[in-house]
């Protein structure tokens, strides 16, 4: 089957035969992966201790890892029998990025070392090998022919896969999640910062290598044919996750990126289908703590009630709920702009107004700055959340319980999300955003159906934040800024959305697992965290505005030129009649 | 007001005395027009004559200053999508389609008014809302066929060459199952082939049932399709009648050629519209 | 009604201060429509580089003399910042969507904030800013006016006059008039529109800078944070007297000076709000204003003046 455009071949970077650039480049993996066994540095000053010949440690598993995938993608190109599926678009591009994230990771190391340990002395011949040898790759690489990325509007279809039995597919699916998984609990447990920023190189290089594949498009074949099965898996990966984690440590970690997520996506029906520029988002996450703080029967509350935990769930959305409303409605039939200016006041004035409800600057609700702490865990039934439980010959640390907890919240608001969105009610939500005027000659109530998405999300933020009240056993104000070092904040929400890919679900958690984890793990960043934020966001908004998982539209949107259909010749196409 | 073409019921759409007025700019001045069932009536008249604030007027996008616009005899809700729910649709001088949206979807948000499953509904999906979805498809389908669009369902909007996009816009008010269909120049910018294309549309869109207001420059279209012309110079309505009627008349002529007339309506006549 | 005059003194202080940094929101976003978030942090830098220009000059140079060389070098800090952000980070996003170039500008306004924090000596705490300082100006018994708010209420109506004069009779204001309400055709009648938005940027950093120069006198203190709550309660003042409108924005500021003043003085008398009436609730109150205008008055007090892009 002929494709529908033909890529256009260009001449290589660096011109050389084709047998020489494969030659170079297997030569040059080979070496690299064979210098992770030898020594990098001369002491252990250095984290992950690379000074052993022998077997690679640290830093040069990451190394090591890079060059096998280069060499088995070139290998896969190069049509040998077994690898083929690998690279269904039989194209060089990814084992370039390959190359590239070798490189990247390999003379980060390097870099990494001289610079903390003072000095290229600190250098081992294996650390110099492994420096030419990753550039000798990417040289290599670099001179294999490539085609020129076609646009996305004029992407090739790939040739159709070899049919393969359902239980095979499906076993694809489970082992790719099962990848994903040990990929991020990976990243998750690297105990210091440079081993989780060569992570970070090489994992970015790697997923554009998947990419450029066509791997990606592959999977999203399968999952979308085996939509419940995929949704299932995912699931069960998740939960599993606790389970392969012997202390709480990084169950902790992930309770609070699935906090974060779970606000992210509710702000993601505000922003990213309904359009509204949401500037104070983090206030509703607050609003939903505090009330199930005051009335979850913390000694240091002033509503001296227990609630039990489903009806503390229900006011504390409902609370939520209210003040959506009530900051919605006057300000939605108005324009957008009004709209980002209200909610970043109303975040500030929750923080204000919480601050100052301890009895002295105002009535005594909140307990002013102190916050309310002592939150007592969760209990449903007999089921102390906060208690170690056995469930049949699974033991669940208290972290683990508030975390599949939490995922189940997850869940919900994920199935929220995808059912609005797929909807009458959706495609309402996406008229308003593309054109109101015109979606009211549709029949469509602007006004109504913004307030419902800033609504429905302010629901869903009050929601994730009664259980986020009981995980951090303490509500303060200082929680809810507009920016700061500690996510979730309204600045990081936004961005969050905006890096995953506004309007899809897997952006927003993507988004939302990155900004928390980049900060918490870049420990050596702390004074310029906020300033790299800055930077990065207005580099995102320059360069990829639809963020990591373009969402269809919003990459149309951002990149193809506004293509408003002009009349063939100029005839009476004025403004008025 | 003389209405010369058979006029059996009731009419459809009123408008009694409309004026339109911006700060010290009349745009529209006490204009009345009557649409009845089954008609295609046509409004012309040179740029800056006040057809597509009328049009505004006549659905919620502007409160007309003073005059009245009744709807199957009664008054026009203030708002544009009260306008559609009550039966009046529309398309734009300038295409104003969901340009990210398929042509599908484009359609589908048309019915958006003749459906009412909201978000309980969306997000319990039960049967009801299945079928409701189901239904929408299928009316959606139908329309596509209807204006030749069908295999293009999946495409975007944006992608559309200009004509289909005209198309697209039609099919899209014809969603929300209107008595009354306004159209707001829909041959500009076409070559003749496609202006038949859409004059056939036309009389296929009154056949099913629907009634037509269309502004035009394009005379053979306004005279091959309408019972009954308008027109509009200067915010005021100056003739009215078939369109041999009005074809003939001096002053007609006057406005679009700009020969100095004895009583002119305005000021000045600008000559800058198309002559047929 | 006691102390009303001097409420209404020290709020009229307090809104002009207001008001200068309204008139850059409201004259970029007349013009661009595009809610400059960052103004704030131009404000702020605009307060640093006066303070710079004070440490750098000898101790002995009396305030008065110095403020001069102050506001001239906060200005061109301000100018600087304002125009280098319209260019480099504004510009390339202007066909985008609305939420691109908003994005950025937080993103602008977070980096700005940081960048002062991380590499100005010392500025992690606040920085003390020179003040007048003295005995208040008595007028009448009751009304005092402190000598550092003597700048503000000189210096503002000054800014506004001069710009009213400028954009009312000057060829270039005229231009940016035309441009604010229809650009494309501003364009097409020869107007450089591009140069009209960097004046905008321009005119609204240098006004920053007055208004730094007098919150730094006020308050005795700048610090890295100032702009943040300084621009959200200028850009409610812009709102409020309409946006895109340049005596409106100077209106709005000082209705919100003056409620501010008010609600500290006045609101702890009506029984039963005494606990609300405090220092730490005037933030409150005036997004309580915002919110009640924008419901009864949406348009402002003097009417929006906003390019039309529909």
């Amino acid at each position: 089957m002929k494709p529908m455009t033909t890529p256009t071949p260009a001449t290589p970077l660096i011109p050389l035969p084709l047998t020489i650039a494969r030659a170079l480049t297997t030569a040059g993996a080979a070496l690299t992966a064979l210098s992770t066994f030898l020594a990098w540095t001369w002491t252990k000053a250095f984290p992950g201790n690379l000074t052993v010949t022998g077997y690679p440690g640290g830093l040069q598993l990451l190394t090591l890892t890079g060059a096998l995938l280069t060499l088995i993608q070139l290998l896969a190109t190069w049509n040998t029998p077994g690898l083929r599926w690998l690279s269904p678009t039989r194209s060089h591009t990814p084992t370039t990025y390959l190359a590239a994230g070798t490189l990247a990771t390999t003379w980060y190391t390097l870099i990494a070392i001289s610079v903390q340990l003072g000095g290229l002395a600190n250098l081992e011949p294996g650390g110099y090998l492994a420096a030419a040898a990753a550039l000798l790759t990417l040289a290599g690489a670099l001179a294999l022919p490539f085609e020129r990325r076609p646009t996305h509007a004029a992407r090739t279809p790939l040739p159709p896969p070899r049919p393969l039995p359902a239980w095979a597919e499906i076993l694809i699916i489970a082992a790719a999640f099962a990848l994903a998984l040990s990929v991020l609990t990976y990243g998750i447990g690297t105990a210091y910062g440079e081993l989780f920023t060569g992570f970070l190189l090489l994992t970015g290089f790697a997923t554009a290598a998947l990419f450029a594949a066509g791997l990606i498009t592959r999977l999203s074949a399968l999952t979308h044919k085996h939509r419940n099965i995929t949704v299932t898996a995912a699931f069960i990966a998740a939960a599993a996750f606790p389970l392969t984690q012997d202390t709480d440590e990084y169950t902790l970690i992930v309770v609070n990126i699935l906090i974060f997520s779970t606000v992210a996506l509710g702000l993601n029906v505000v922003v990213g289908l309904a359009g509204l520029l949401d500037l104070g988002y983090v206030a509703f996450l607050g609003v939903g703590a505090y009330t199930a703080a005051l009335v979850s029967g913390s000694t240091a509350s002033t509503l001296h009630i227990h609630f039990p935990f489903w009806a503390a769930v229900l006011t504390g959305a409902a609370a939520s709920l209210v003040f959506g409303v009530v900051i919605g409605a006057p300000t939605l039939r108005l324009r957008g702009d009004y709209l980002a200016i209200v909610t970043l006041g109303f975040g500030e004035i929750f923080r204000i107004t919480v601050g100052n409800l301890n009895g002295e600057s105002g009535p005594s609700l909140t307990n002013g700055p102190n916050g309310i702490p002592n939150i007592p865990d969760l209990a449903i039934g007999n089921y102390n959340f906060g208690e170690k439980q056995k469930l049949g010959f699974i033991t669940l640390n208290p972290f683990a319980n508030y975390y599949l907890l939490m995922l189940l919240v997850t869940v919900l608001v994920v199935l929220v999300f995808s059912r609005a969105g797929n909807s009458r009610i959706g495609r309402a939500w996406i008229a308003i955003r593309e054109d109101e005027t015109a979606a009211t000659a549709m029949g469509i109530n602007g006004f109504r159906l913004k307030l419902l998405a800033f609504a429905l999300g302010a629901t869903l933020a009050g929601l994730a934040g009664t259980v986020q009240a009981h995980v951090a056993y303490t509500v303060v104000p200082e929680q809810y800024v507009f920016a700061g070092p500690v996510p979730p904040n309204s600045a990081f929400l936004l961005a969050a959305v905006i890096l995953g890919g506004m309007g899809t679900i897997t952006g927003p958690l993507l988004g939302a697992a990155l900004l928390y984890l980049i900060p918490a793990k870049l420990q050596f960043l702390q004074d310029y965290q906020l300033l790299t934020f800055g930077i990065a966001l207005i580099l995102l908004m320059r360069f990829r505005p639809e963020g990591i998982i373009p969402n269809r539209r919003q990459q149309l949107e951002f990149h193809e030129p506004t293509t408003t259909a002009t009349p063939p010749a100029p005839k009476a196409e004025a403004q008025t009649s | 007001m003389t209405t010369t073409s058979d006029a059996p019921a009731a009419p459809l759409l009123a408008a009694t005395g409309v004026t339109m007025r911006f700060g010290g700019l009349t745009a529209v001045r006490a204009v009345d027009l009557t649409v009845h069932p089954h008609q295609i009536v046509g409004l012309i008249g040179p740029n800056g004559a006040g057809k597509t604030t009328f049009f505004n007027c006549l659905t919620g996008l502007y409160t007309p200053t003073e005059g009245t616009v009744t709807y199957r005899g009664t008054r026009l809700p203030p708002k544009p999508h009260l306008v559609t729910t009550a039966g009046i649709a529309r398309t734009f001088q300038n295409i104003r389609l969901f340009a990210n949206m398929t042509v599908l979807e484009n359609v589908l948000v048309g019915r958006h008014t003749r459906t009412k499953e909201g978000l309980l509904a969306a997000l319990l999906r039960g049967p009801r809302f299945h079928r409701a979805e189901k239904t929408s498809e299928e009316r959606a389908m139908e329309l596509l066929e209807f204006t030749g669009l069908a295999n293009k369902r999946h495409h975007l909007a944006r992608n559309l060459p200009y004509g289909e996009q005209r198309k697209l816009e039609i099919a899209r008010a014809l969603a929300s199952e209107p008595g009354l269909l306004l159209l707001d120049e829909p041959t500009a910018g076409m070559n003749p082939h496609e202006t038949r294309t859409t004059e056939q549309l036309v009389l296929a869109i009154r056949e099913k049932g629907t009634a037509v207001l269309v502004i035009e420059h394009d005379m053979r279209f306004i005279f091959n399709l309408c019972d009954h012309v308008a027109v509009l110079v200067q915010g005021q309505k100056l003739v009215e009648g078939t369109p041999d009627t009005v074809q003939s008349d001096e002053r007609v002529i006057a406005a679009y050629l700009g020969t100095p007339l004895e009583n002119p309506p305005g000021d000045d006549t600008d000559p800058t519209g198309d002559a047929t | 009604m006691h102390e009303l005059p001097q409420t209404l003194v020290s709020g009229l202080a307090l809104g002009a201060l207001y008001g200068l940094i309204a008139i850059g929101y409201t004259m970029v976003y007349g013009i661009v429509q595009l809610i400059n978030f960052a103004h704030g942090e131009i404000v702020m830098i605009g307060g640093f580089g006066a303070l710079t220009i004070r440490l750098w000059l000898p101790g002995s140079v009396p305030l008065g003399a110095a403020l001069p060389l102050m506001l001239l070098g906060g200005a061109l800090t301000s100018v600087a910042v304002a125009t280098a952000a319209e260019r480099f980070a504004y510009r390339p996003l202007r066909g985008a969507p609305r939420l691109a170039p908003l994005i950025t500008a937080i993103g602008l306004s977070i980096a700005l904030q940081q960048i002062v924090w991380a590499f100005y000596p010392d500025a992690k705490k606040s920085r003390s800013f020179p003040q007048f300082g003295g005995d208040a100006f008595e007028i009448t018994g009751n009304i005092h006016i402190q000598r550092d708010d003597l700048f503000v209420l000189i210096a503002a109506p000054l800014c506004m006059l001069a710009l009213g004069f400028f954009v009312a009779k000057s060829r270039t204001g005229r231009a940016m008039q035309a441009t604010a309400q229809d650009p494309d055709t501003a364009r097409l009648m020869g107007v450089n529109t591009d140069r009209i938005i960097v004046l905008a940027f321009a005119i609204g950093g240098a006004f920053a800078a007055v208004a730094a120069v007098a919150q730094g006198l006020r308050a005795g203190q700048i610090n890295f944070e100032m702009g943040f709550i300084l621009g959200l309660k200028a850009f409610t003042a812009a709102v409020l007297g309409g946006i895109g409108n340049i005596y409106g924005a100077m209106l709005g500021g000082v209705v919100l000076g003056i409620a501010e003043t008010a609600s500290t003085t006045y609101i702890q008398d009506i029984p039963g709000m005494q606990q609300l009436g405090g220092g730490g609730w005037k933030d409150v109150w005036a997004f309580v204003l915002l919110i009640v205008v924008l419901l009864v008055r949406p348009q402002g007090l003097l009417g929006e003046r906003v390019a039309d892009r529909a």
